[in-house]
């Protein structure tokens, strides 16, 4: 048998073909089809979708919400990169040690520890309200807000750890001399630093966005019954109401917004690859 | 150091086909003993099945049973979706709406009651040659007894404007959710054809509403964070949140009690009807139903042995016959409007 | 010129100040939950508050009787471990494939390989569904783990090829040189020196199985209950404190995998 690399990429490749592409092709023919088991093609399905303002606000309001946590997250995200990047060997392992613990850590249980912590009478309403920062307490679980904030917690391992990769392959040099021509920390990070990690930066944003928009569990958990995103319309439509076809259509619909928007990124982060 | 990457190698080659070897075990423990699935409704149901019903099975039988957490509609999902092939589940529980749907589509087979030990003393209205009903569930209101001080007394109660920000509701996908939909339909004076009247009642209703729980986990969680202090809510799942110290009363509004049936059935076609038999005579068996009768569980019983007591006298009925004024639902006609009403109240709750 | 660097000094120091503040909540912001369900966990009341009124092992006790929940978490550990196995064989061959080749073809593969992490794992879920549904097939273990290794392999791939990618194209010249097969070369040579990326990858691979719930919701059903969705429902549907018991063993059990994972293949390293 010869050993290249051909016939090496082979078995995953079929693997791949037999349980990947072939589900999903079967997915897409089903949305077509009016009932299942008819063998009919049809495009009621996603005409129902986009001619109904119920779908397409929940379609939208999940892309929405992806590029609300992923802020977040590389608000937050990027000062943590930031100071492991910087940090001592040993610190740097204790960091990143933490920063990977929450999301090697069952979601269903981080996301439950979030209903403890966000409840009425959870931890940071205990909080607030000691510190006097408010008189009633936050109305945070069940809310878009809850949500946002949970997400960003569960997903910004994700955002942390290709902006520390870029970070840390950023030549310090460029850094000592843009320094030595004037330029303030402040300066140096928006015109130096900023510019060079946005690969990294991108890469972090786009893993984060797709996990946020299809984080099911956090979603809904921490949405309730009035926040309905795209995955738990799914599952209603698939499980619930055994709407198989209809289900295929939102999924189908749901996958090529998700590559639409992935791509977007993408094409605008080659922009960035002349800096690399 | 070429000498240590080869014992590590070895070491995790060995490893490797200890934990495969490892991996057949459970199937073929489990093939042994025999397992049935059962399924199990949320809240009260779950719990005193897995307490009282498991151990009382596994002591019968023993056999073990692994009870699933799905609610009616559900369950009717999945046994449709694997029509033609095994069930994916041996033991059903419904609560009356789905039964009609089951007994429709040839999901259930009949209960064989010639061998079944308890079938006989159940009260005859508990009597069914699909299942055998084993218990009742009552709807009602439930408010916070630390920050209401007056109870409510009627259903209409809920859209006072002192509860402004402190009402709680519950998703339909539940029967508690479409229960109090019918029941506010029919007090507002629309009927089975036209839920337009309960529809408009819900859209006053809403801005004063805090919470929406999802599921009856999270409404629990509602209720334990002190989120929401007056909502409907089921009679059972009010005591056993009591008992878990969470600060919950019910009462029966003036309009009277309104519920339900719920059964136990043996799915069609599945290759455990022995146990399953089995299972549910301890489900309707004397000692078990006493024993779930205590709080905080207080499972109406029906089987004719056990005399009611507890919480259930002092808030339902207090002799079987008052069971039976307990007004029921018209579930032929509701039942086929169940999905467009799901969709509709999602629609209205949406922010 | 004295002036300009004491400027330039606060600026630094503003600069490193406001970051560390970020960085400092964020990681408290990161930190602080898992905390939190661990010590809650170890209430003695019914109820979840933080911080709990007394403290007691009594709801880790009650997980001695809960066999529901030991099946649920044993079925999770023979899927995750089913998957790392044919996720490190099918996934280290293809990374061999992908840091060697710029062929066209492999690179669509490698785009491929990686998809799941991009798409919605629900929707591939309820695909995989349809598809077995539609050969006449019920879901089963050997389907669930086929499903979850296609979520699991990209972790595989990821750490496989960047040590690939360190390696040295000399060393292995060098062995053939000296007369080594290609086979030879790659038992003796490339295996031992990629091994701690594999593991890495095998490591990151079998706790994303056995935390996997979009592809389990679907191709999991009653019969072949795994942890997660066990979790799952519980808190859909009771206010039980023994899921926070149960969130307790696994935070702990994480914890101790993850030190044994940097120990033995410098997890946190490969992750650079």
């Amino acid at each position: 048998m010869k050993f290249n690399a051909s016939t090496m990429v082979l078995p995953l490749a079929a693997l791949f073909v037999a349980c990947f592409i072939a589900p999903l092709s079967v997915l897409m023919a089903l949305s077509f089809a009016s009932e299942q088991g008819a063998g009919d093609f049809t495009l009621k399905h996603y005409l129902v979708f986009f001619g109904d303002r119920f779908h397409l606000s929940i379609l939208v309001d999940t892309l929405m919400l992806g590029v609300k946590a992923t802020l977040v997250c590389l608000a937050f995200g990027f000062p943590i990169a930031w100071l492991c990047a910087r940090a001592h060997a040993r610190w740097q392992s204790v960091l990143i040690f933490l920063v990977i613990l929450p999301i090697l850590t069952s979601v269903v249980v981080r996301t439950f520890s979030w209903i403890v912590i966000l409840g009425r009478q959870g931890v940071l309403n205990q909080i607030v309200l000691a510190l006097g920062l408010s008189d009633e307490p936050l109305r945070l679980l069940f809310t878009q807000t809850g949500v946002i904030i949970v997400l960003a917690q569960v997903q910004m391992p994700l955002m942390v750890l290709p902006i520390l990769t870029v970070l840390s392959k950023i030549d310090p040099n460029l850094g000592d001399a843009s320094r030595a021509l004037g330029a303030g920390e402040w300066r140096t990070l928006w015109r130096v630093t900023l510019p060079l990690s946005m690969p990294g930066i991108l890469a972090g944003g786009i893993l984060t966005y797709a996990a946020c928009i299809t984080a099911f569990v956090t979603q809904t958990l921490i949405g309730g019954a009035r926040l309905i995103y795209m995955p738990l319309h799914i599952y209603q439509q698939a499980v619930g109401a055994n709407n198989w076809p209809f289900a295929a259509a939102i999924s189908v619909i749901f996958m090529v917004a998700v590559l639409v928007v992935v791509g977007l990124l993408n094409a605008y982060g080659r922009r960035f690859e002349r800096y690399a | 150091m070429s000498h240590t990457t080869r014992m590590t190698r070895r070491e995790l080659l060995a490893a490797a086909a200890g934990l495969g070897a490892a991996a057949w075990l459970p199937r073929i423990a489990l093939a042994q003993a025999g397992t049935l699935v059962a399924a199990t409704f949320p809240g009260t149901w779950n719990e005193a099945q897995r307490t009282i019903l498991k151990p009382a099975f596994q002591k019968a039988t023993g056999a073990s049973v692994t009870q699933s957490i799905i609610l009616g509609t559900d369950q009717v999902s999945r046994l449709v979706a694997a029509k033609g092939n095994a069930p994916p589940f041996d033991v059903a529980i419904f609560d009356s709406p789905q039964v009609l749907d089951a007994v429709k589509q040839g999901l259930i087979s009949e209960f064989p009651v010639a061998k079944s030990v308890n079938y006989k003393d159940l009260l005859p209205p508990f009597q069914d040659k699909w299942g055998p009903k084993i218990s009742m569930q009552v709807i009602g209101i439930a408010y916070n007894p630390k920050r209401v001080k007056t109870p409510p007394t009627k259903w209409s109660d809920l859209w006072d404007p002192k509860y402004k920000g402190r009402v709680g509701l519950t998703a339909l996908n539940s029967q508690l959710g479409i229960a109090f939909l019918a029941e506010l339909n029919r007090l507002r004076g629309g009927t089975v054809e036209n839920f337009d009247p309960a529809f408009k009642a819900l859209r006053e209703l809403l801005p004063s509403v805090n919470a929406i729980g999802a599921n009856l986990g999270a409404y629990a969680t509602l209720w334990q964070q002190e989120q929401i202090d007056i909502a409907p809510y089921n009679f059972n799942f009010v005591q056993t949140l009591k008992g878990k110290g969470v600060p919950v009363e019910f009462v029966v509004p003036e309009s009277g009690a309104a519920g339900w049936d719920t059964s136990l059935h043996i799915v069609a076609n599945t290759t455990n009807a022995e146990l399953a038999l089995k299972y549910i005579d301890l489900a309707i068996d004397a000692t078990v139903q006493a024993a779930m009768m205590e709080p905080p569980y207080d499972v109406i019983p029906t089987n004719r042995k056990v005399a009611l007591a507890g919480a259930i006298t002092q808030t339902l009925a207090k002799t079987p016959a008052d069971l039976g004024k307990i007004r029921g639902f018209d579930w032929a006609k509701l039942n086929p409007q169940r999905g467009e009403l799901i969709e509709r109240f999602n629609r209205e709750i949406r922010t | 010129m004295p002036r300009p660097r004491t400027a330039i000094d606060l600026e630094a120091w503003s600069l490193r100040l406001i970051f560390g503040l970020l960085a400092a909540v964020a990681m408290v912001f990161l930190v602080a939950p898992t905390l939190i369900v661990l010590v809650t966990s170890f209430t003695d009341s019914e109820s979840l508050k933080f911080p709990p009124d007394g403290y007691s092992l009594r709801w880790y006790v009650a997980l001695l009787d809960a066999d529901q929940m030991q099946r649920a978490a044993w079925t999770s550990l023979v899927v995750a471990v089913w998957t790392t196995l044919i996720c490190v064989v099918f996934g280290t061959l293809a990374s061999i494939a992908l840091a060697r080749s710029r062929r066209p073809w492999i690179r669509a593969c490698d785009v491929l390989f990686m998809s799941p992490l991009l798409l919605p794992a629900l929707a591939f879920g309820f695909a995989a569904l349809i598809y077995i549904n539609q050969l006449g097939f019920r879901p089963s273990l050997s389907f669930l783990v086929l499903g979850h290794v296609i979520v699991c392999v990209p972790f595989v791939l990821r750490t496989t090829v960047a040590a690939l990618s360190q390696l040295d194209p000399d060393l292995l010249d060098a062995s053939r040189s000296l007369g080594a097969s290609e086979f030879t070369t790659f038992r003796r040579v490339t295996l031992p020196l990629i091994a701690k990326g594999i593991a890495a990858g095998a490591f990151l691979a079998f706790m994303a199985s056995f935390d996997n719930v979009p592809v389990s919701l679907f191709l999991a059903d009653e019969r072949t209950e795994v942890l997660p969705i066990h979790l799952w429902q519980q808190i859909e549907s009771n206010l039980d404190v023994r899921t926070a018991a149960v969130s307790g063993v696994i935070v702990i059990l994480t914890l101790a995998l993850m030190v044994i994972a940097e120990r033995v293949a410098g997890l946190t390293r490969q992750l650079r």
